[in-house]
């Protein structure tokens, strides 16, 4: 655990939405194959070294990291479409990451509630953003670009409020 | 002596103002608290006839002592003295005076009472409405309470979701017992208490037996959240509820920026121990300071130390004020008199004389606290010297979070009062709440007129008595007509008074009367907290393009576009927004410019039921699109109506791109995941909103075609063709489109690196001499080519055949809106059709009315006007009746507010090229 709770935005990543359609349990099972893992339950992820695969949706993965094995993977059953660009990601670290994820927001970021390895997809101060409990001291928000900046600063502004 | 004080300890430690004052008050003291210690007792002047009133609560249901806390944008009107909480350096001033407190000049309408009663605008200020721009100032001036300031408020308001188990409202006996139960059980508990001590009625009348600190210490070491100083102001559906937390007081400085906290919070149950309100007692000048609540003047008495009065009368209906009498003995207070309605009561504290059958008549006083009380006792008038008089006429539960919740009320004719009863939510209601005090109903002793029902609006028994006999039986008539129970206490303190007044009047029992609505906020919210951390944004965050550090550069003039922020021009040397947007225009249309367009909607569609999915979203054809091929789309809602445009793009066999325009991207993804979600989940297909993850640019002009050539080292596409290529080393989306009427290109790339693709085509387009243009020069283009703006003439009400875009339509169907297209009332012949118009005289007013002659109903309106790019002439888009078959025809736009008139002719809507030959090689 680190004293202060921080806000870093991370360097551009290649971020995937992956999204299946069809035979979900013959894809399931082509994909563990492939990466090693299984995929995620709906507000769950996994992942290894080199790709980390976060669950949002139903039908939809966002696939953070290298996804040239999946492109291969996939056959007629679903499609990879990029949208890396438009996103920026910050890791929100420290003790009061949990709380200050609640700052504007509309969900409950507990541990009991949203546990390491969990993710969401909800709206903070408007803007809807992803996050991803990624471990018990940070959390990845993947916010949309335009929002990146303005969000930020309210991050930053409502960081003293921490436990006031 | 006599009127309120407190002997000094010493602790008198913290300075503040009240009207310029400095005065000392004890941590912990209320500014209620703190100005009685000091000998205050006026503390404000009335809404309507500027009496003079003091403090009559504890509080947050006090109606009198409102003051202005706090100075510049910070300054807070209508805070209540009784629940605000003196800081060092609090600057408080009293409202609705002047020129001082002590000398009003409006109490002079306190002589004209008589005539001021109750519907006196009503009946008073009626005639043409321009008779009442000429009173409405005089009325505000006069009346009224505090002002709101004028200055921007420099702090911040936070907004917080919060999650529990059981929330807990109220740290009285019955809270604490509820959330320390519910915690030691393992629950999520959240307790929230108004006041900055826990601890309810404990804090008046303590009991040894109960320790709120310890308890508040166990629950918090359970992992409970207490929260001080914030009340429960609404109480929603599904049991969410929204809590307004005082972070610092009302205008003190905030540490961290932050004045106060909106929590959102989402409670598995509620348990409300909201506890009881107590009425006041109708007799003649009961507004008078020194006419207080009797549980209040315990309150001040035991929690603050001060006494309110010295020589006090008491009067009562009830046993509890008795406790009142017990505690100015033993403050010192000397109670001259006790009141009691009643034919019996408990046994009075020793040299106190209860006097029973007894009900007061009406009282006299000074500036700061009474003088005389006159009362009736059996039947005779009877007068007590006193200074302090403490009244109570039973108690009210605070069932407002139950009514706001949807629960019903049931009647207790012991307490007469109103009993939480069912409610549809996972809420109950505990202690005090439940089992108010008996309390018999009481008939009033003094004279109606001044015996106030409402202290806030200045109602008293005679208003009420006058709304009956002109007519109003409904209680929310009655509401309506006298302003009882408005403003800013909502009717705490008088709207049980006013329904038994009512229920009297109409003989019926109170419950018959009826009850007004309950509604959220439970006290005053202030705007900002709803605002959140937006309010200096117009509530919202600024969106931001790819490339707005970029565009910063070129200082261009920004237009907020939705929550987006772009160029809408770049001046040059000062010239002004026509003159750049006209230059970048003509720019266009000899050379070349690049302008952003990051912000269109952007939608890539893959799988192979991609074009299946894109002929249901899309009201055109587009599976017979070859790949590298593109064209322009528009989409319809169920209802026919056109909802957005665009193009879409066939970027391989199985993957599509779809364009939308900037507003209606939002819409877009809604129907388009609507559509792939709901109405057809099986298409083998994936949609995904690409609009941040590509920023866009366009080139366009006679040279966009060799500029673009050159950097991507290729011949460019064809229009409305699409090539994949590179540009400035970065992969890039070429689509060969037009919005200007010009060749023209959009470019999408990765928006991370839209700056090194920007600035290779800027440097091309410079050397030829070309520039960057804004939305003001793609309006001037458009509008000449006559192309259709999403939000102008797709305003929600046009159909593809309005727009002349009817023969692109699908034949096949299948579209969404094609059954809504069929109604007849859509083929109507004098439809609004899409128009171009060109005047006769000089410009075009935009937002103009059509008309053929001067006094004729309007039969149009210009959508968007401007002038030719090159050749000079005002034109414009319209829409007008049967207006494609009135090619030729002459009109008039007039715009009566702008004082604008022109004759125009009607025309095609394409003043440029319509034959489109400028998008050929």
């Amino acid at each position: 655990m680190t004293d202060a709770t921080s806000i870093i935005a991370l360097p551009a990543a290649p971020l995937h939405a992956l999204e299946i359609w069809s035979n979900p349990m013959a894809l399931a099972t082509r994909v563990q194959k492939a990466l090693g893992f299984a995929l995620p339950a709906m507000n769950r992820s996994a992942g290894n070294g080199s790709i980390t695969l976060l669950r949002f949706e139903p039908t939809v993965w966002l696939a953070e990291g290298a996804v040239s094995v999946l492109v291969d993977t996939l056959g007629d059953d679903g499609a990879l479409t990029a949208i890396g660009g438009g996103i920026v990601r910050f890791r929100i670290a420290g003790p009061g990451w949990r709380e200050l994820l609640m700052e504007g927001g509309v969900f409950d970021t507990s541990a009991a509630a949203f546990p390491v390895g969990a993710t969401a997809a909800t709206v903070i101060d408007h803007v809807g953003v992803r996050l991803h409990a990624e471990s018990d001291d940070a959390c990845i928000a993947y916010v949309p670009s335009s929002y990146a900046q303005s969000l930020h600063h309210f991050w930053d502004e409502a960081l003293p409020l921490l436990a006031s | 002596m006599s009127g309120p004080s407190r002997s000094a300890t010493g602790e008198e430690t913290i300075p503040f103002t009240f009207d310029g004052t400095t005065y000392h008050a004890r941590p912990g003291d209320t500014l209620a608290a703190a100005l009685l210690a000091n000998g205050i007792g006026l503390v404000g002047r009335s809404f309507k006839y500027h009496r003079p009133r003091g403090i009559m609560t504890a509080g947050i249901e006090e109606p009198n002592a409102l003051v202005t806390v706090g100075t510049g944008g910070r300054a807070e009107p209508n805070t209540r003295a009784t629940d605000v909480f003196v800081y060092p350096g609090m600057v408080a001033k009293s409202q609705n005076r002047w020129p001082s407190l002590s000398f009003d000049v409006a109490s002079i309408f306190g002589l004209a009472a008589p005539a001021l009663g109750a519907g006196f605008y009503y009946k008073t200020f009626f005639g043409p409405a321009k008779h009442w721009m000429r009173y409405e100032g005089f009325i505000r001036r006069a009346a009224g309470l505090g002002n709101a300031p004028t200055e921007p408020d420099p702090d911040n308001f936070s907004q917080r979701a919060g999650f529990c188990d059981v929330l807990v409202v109220g740290s009285g006996p019955a809270g604490l017992k509820a959330a320390l139960e519910a915690a030691e059980a393992g629950s999520r508990v959240m307790l929230v208490e108004q006041d900055a001590e826990p601890g309810g009625s404990l804090l008046r009348d303590p009991d040894s037996a109960i320790d709120p600190a310890a308890i508040i210490a166990r629950i918090k070491a359970l992992g409970g959240e207490v929260l001080l100083r914030t009340t429960a102001s609404g109480y929603w559906d599904h049991n969410f509820l929204t809590l307004t937390q005082r972070l610092v007081e009302p205008g003190a400085v905030p540490p961290h920026g932050f004045a106060q906290r909106l929590w959102h919070v989402r409670a598995g149950r509620v348990v409300l121990a909201t506890g009881l309100i107590e009425r006041p007692v109708p007799f003649a000048n009961n507004d008078h300071p020194g006419v207080m609540l009797s549980q209040a003047v315990r309150s001040y008495v035991r929690r603050w130390g001060v006494l309110p009065g010295n020589r006090v009368v008491i009067a009562t209906n009830n046993d509890d004020a008795y406790v009142t009498a017990q505690a100015l003995v033993e403050a010192g207070a000397e109670v001259v008199a006790l009141l009691d309605a009643r034919a019996s009561g408990p046994a009075a504290p020793s040299g106190v004389t209860v006097y029973h059958d007894a009900r007061p008549a009406s009282v006299t006083g000074r500036k700061h606290a009474l003088r005389k009380v006159t009362a009736v006792v059996g039947g005779s008038e009877q007068s007590f010297h006193a200074d302090l008089m403490a009244v109570s006429g039973g108690f009210v539960p605070v069932a407002h979070l139950h009514m706001q919740a949807g629960g019903k009320l049931t009647w207790n004719e012991e307490a007469q009062a109103f009993i939480p009863g069912e409610t549809p939510q996972a809420c109950e209601t505990i202690g005090a709440g439940l089992a108010p005090p008996p309390a018999p109903a009481v008939p009033p002793a003094g004279k109606a007129k001044k015996s106030f029902v409402d202290f806030q609006n200045d109602v008293s028994l005679a208003d009420i008595d006058l709304a009956w006999q002109e007519g109003y039986r409904s209680v929310e008539h009655l509401k309506r007509y006298t302003t009882l129970g408005m403003a800013t206490d909502q009717g705490k303190t008088s709207n049980m008074v006013a329904l038994s007044r009512l229920a009297e009047k109409q003989g019926v029992t109170v419950p018959e009367a009826g009850l007004t609505t309950f509604r959220p906020p439970f006290t005053p919210v202030t705007m900002g907290l709803l605002a959140g951390a937006g309010a200096r944004n117009a509530g919202a965050h600024v969106r931001r393009i790819p490339l707005h550090a970029l565009h910063e550069a070129h200082e261009p003039i920004w237009q907020p576009l939705g929550y987006w922020f772009r160029p809408r021009a770049y001046p040059l040397g000062g010239e002004s927004l026509q003159q750049a947007a006209l230059r970048e225009a003509r720019t266009v249309r000899t050379i070349a410019g690049l302008s952003d367009v990051s912000t269109l909607g952007k939608f890539e569609v893959s799988g192979p039921d991609a074009a299946r999915l894109l002929e249901i979203v899309c009201a055109t054809t587009v599976g017979k699109l070859a790949i590298g091929r593109g064209r322009y789309t528009f989409m319809c809602r169920e209802d026919g109506f056109v909802n957005d445009d665009g193009t879409v793009w066939r970027l391989a066999e199985n993957r599509y791109l779809l364009t939308s325009s900037t507003g209606g991207a939002d819409r877009m993804a809604h129907l388009i995941s609507y559509v792939r979600n709901s109405l057809w989940p099986d298409l083998k297909c994936s949609v995904v909103n690409v609009q941040e993850h590509y920023a866009g640019i366009a080139l366009a002009g006679p040279r966009a075609r060799s500029i673009l050539a050159a950097l991507i080292g290729a011949e460019s596409p064809r229009h409305m063709g699409y090539a994949p290529g590179t540009l400035a080393g970065v992969p890039v989306h070429v689509l060969a489109a037009s919005y200007s009427g010009e060749r023209a290109f959009e470019i999408h790339v990765e928006a991370s690196h839209a700056a090194e693709v920007w600035r290779a085509i800027e440097v091309s387009t410079r050397a030829e001499g070309g520039a960057p243009y804004g939305l003001e020069a793609m309006e001037l283009l458009r509008i000449e080519k006559g192309h259709v703006v999403v939000g102008g003439e797709v305003d929600g009400r046009s159909t593809p055949h309005d727009l002349g875009l009817g023969g692109m339509l699908n034949k096949a169907g299948g579209f969404i809106g094609a059954a809504g297209l069929t109604r007849p009332a859509l083929s109507d012949p004098n439809r609004n059709n899409l128009v171009g118009l060109v005047s006769l005289d000089g410009p075009i007013p935009e937002g103009g009315m059509l008309i053929q002659r001067a006094g004729q109903s309007p039969q149009g309106h210009v959508t968007a006007a401007a002038r030719r790019i090159l050749d000079g002439g005002a034109i414009a888009l319209a829409l007008v009746q049967g207006g494609h078959k009135r090619h030729g025809e002459e009109l008039i736009v007039t715009s009566p507010t702008r004082g604008e008139k022109a004759r125009v002719r009607v025309t095609s809507p394409h003043f440029y090229d319509p034959a489109g030959e400028r998008y050929r090689d």
